[in-house]
């Protein structure tokens, strides 16, 4: 899978200052372990920054392109941030991200045609995040079709499901992987991603990474082409490098409806069991999921 | 091939929680079906009434909500005695509001001696029904547990900020505990996961979903009460397998709809009638969506309830 590292954020609570300030030595430090750990591609988020966006988003192109040359992410709803980011950068970039909104298409799939940029497609309508699957597929059909007749091509379009926080949302991670599953059917050359974090938003922060790295593989089994992701944490990494096939297949049987004794398993594996049937919807979330 | 009416697959059963001791204890819970669902499985106890008692007396009720009490009002003992001697109260719950820190805010002492004196007034089962204030309700309820000592009374809301301390004195002195979490099934799985894990008997819990008027929120605290029972009955998800209550009477009866007379606003019609509808209307919402409990102020809306529960268990 094609890695985005997540990590050069905005909202971070480690680099919020730095970001605030201007101070580019620790963000070239993030953006050189996010390389370093093998990320394919680095977003960089600025947030919807309303008043700074594009002096902003060059200054932070140029930051990270002292130290990588890795493609960027640009990853702002501020429109005239992402071009001055188009302007800027140095390898082919990736335009994040255009929702199925009118305005935001009309405005930035020009942009995208003139810069030859690829962009992400986010199932978002003007009525707001869809509710299953079908709905989904209604904005990504929207989306396709907007960037055709611009003359985008399809290869050039990541689409984004939307995945939602799965302990207050629990339902809708069935419509996002069902979608998942449709989207190779709707639009065959087209590719996906992820902001796959989403998933675990408000869970216990050390259970965060099982809940995230389950997630992939289920997204995986479906042909996710990409995911945007915590940089650091390794045992995902090894996921989305299919250097962990065991784990996977274990994951599979869970989702094909076989009924495991997690007794059985050794502790690793019951928690990823006991993770996959919250996903799939066949435990109810708690944050003690692990417990019982 | 004769038609068969297709039929739910049930896997769990709600766990049966006894109130009170004695003759009058009353069992709830039990039932492995859906609310009412009596050709698909059994509902061995039927949902029961309890009428809501203020420790103190309410400055701001309506007339027509005074009217059935009169001047017992003022007296808690004799408030609940007339809920049970004169409209058969099966339960009475205590509302302790003069212990509201935003209120009168009285101290734990003197709250729990009223408690004490209504539990000696009745042999229906007692519960008492905290301030919602998790401080607050941390010191008063653990020493009303403790007060109430051998009566099997029922304690809450409990939230996952003060379920250590009410439960342990829950499980000290053996009483039922009131988990209560906003609207919100995820929420309330975790908290009887946390009163589990404190050590509290399976047999001592009843959930509080957080209860919305008619017109004022029914509709998501119904949905989150469908998502229980479905978990509980067809996802095995022993954790939400308890008996719920609702304590519905203050959310109707603070609403503008049961305030405002006919000559406020005609287009609304009679304002007993309306006020008493509006009640018994969001009562009955609630037992279909599963409540075990239904906590009730007015006697002519109990009466309406008590047909429909009569009549879907005849």
């Amino acid at each position: 899978m094609f890695l985005i590292g997540e990590n050069l954020n905005v909202m971070s609570k480690k680099l919020g200052e730095a970001f605030l300030n201007r101070d580019a030595g620790p963000i070239r430090k993030m953006a050189e372990a996010e390389a370093e750990a093998g990320m394919d591609m680095i977003d960089l988020n600025i947030g919807p920054a309303r008043k700074t966006g594009p002096d902003f988003m060059e200054w932070l192109v140029g930051v990270v392109q002292e130290v990588t040359d890795l493609p960027l992410s640009l990853d702002t709803s501020n429109i005239e941030a992402i071009e001055a980011g188009l302007k800027k950068v140095r390898t082919r970039p990736l335009i994040n991200s255009i929702s199925a909104r009118p305005e935001r298409m009309e405005a930035l799939m020009p942009m995208a045609k003139k810069y030859g940029a690829p962009f992400i497609g986010l199932t978002l309508s003007a009525e707001g995040i869809p509710r299953d699957a079908n709905e989904r597929g209604l904005c990504a059909a929207e989306i396709l079709a907007a960037a055709a007749s611009h003359g985008v091509a399809e290869e050039d379009i990541w689409i984004d499901p939307i995945v939602l926080p799965v302990n207050t949302q629990q339902l809708q991670i069935q419509g996002c992987t069902e979608f998942v599953m449709m989207l190779s059917d709707i639009a065959p050359s087209s590719k996906s991603t992820c902001g796959l974090s989403n998933v675990s938003n408000g869970v216990p922060a050390h259970l965060r990474g099982i809940m995230n790295r389950t997630y992939l593989m289920m997204l995986k089994r479906y042909g996710m082409y990409s995911a945007i992701v915590d940089a650091f944490d390794n045992e995902l990494r090894a996921i989305a490098r299919g250097e962990m096939p065991g784990l996977e297949a274990l994951i599979h049987r869970v989702m094909d409806g076989e009924d495991l004794d997690v007794s059985k398993l050794s502790k690793e594996e019951s928690d990823y069991v006991r993770t996959a049937r919250v996903l799939m919807g066949q435990t109810l979330y708690s944050d003690s999921w692990l417990e019982i | 091939m004769a038609f068969e009416i297709p039929k739910i697959k049930y896997t769990g059963k709600i766990r049966e929680v006894q109130l009170g001791t004695g003759a009058k204890a009353v069992r709830i819970g039990g039932a492995n079906c859906y609310p009412f669902h009596r050709f698909e499985g059994d509902m061995p106890n039927v949902p029961r009434v309890a009428f809501e008692v203020w420790d103190s007396s309410p400055e701001e009720w309506q007339q027509w909500a005074i009217e059935p009490y009169g001047d017992v009002l003022s007296d808690p003992v004799a408030w609940a005695r007339k809920c049970v001697d004169t409209y058969g109260a099966e339960m009475i719950v205590l509302q302790l509001r003069s212990a509201d820190p935003n209120g009168e805010n009285k101290g734990v002492e003197e709250v729990v001696e009223v408690v004490k004196k209504v539990a000696d007034a009745i042999d229906v089962p007692l519960l008492v029904w905290g301030t919602a204030n998790d401080e607050k309700d941390g010191e008063l309820l653990r020493r009303v547990a403790e007060a109430c000592e051998g009566r099997n009374v029922a304690v809450g809301p409990v939230s996952d900020k003060n379920y250590k301390q009410i439960g342990a004195m829950a499980i000290g002195y053996s009483q039922v505990v009131m988990a209560s979490s906003p609207i919100d099934v995820n929420l309330a799985k975790q908290l009887n996961i946390l009163l589990g894990n404190l050590g509290v008997n399976e047999e001592k819990v009843v959930i509080d979903p957080t209860t919305g008027g008619l017109g004022y929120g029914l509709e998501y605290t119904y949905s989150v009460m469908e998502r229980d029972r479905m978990a509980a009955l067809t996802q095995e998800d022993a954790k939400l397998q308890f008996p719920i209550i609702c304590n519905l009477a203050p959310e109707v009866w603070k609403t503008r709809e049961t305030r405002l007379t006919k000559d406020e606003d005609p287009k609304l019609g009679d304002e007993k009638r309306r006020s008493i509808l509006m009640e018994a209307v969001t009562a009955m919402t609630l037992l279909v969506a599963g409540a075990d409990i239904v906590v009730m102020r007015h006697p002519d809306s109990v009466s309406l309830v008590r047909d429909m529960i009569g009549e879907l268990c005849a």
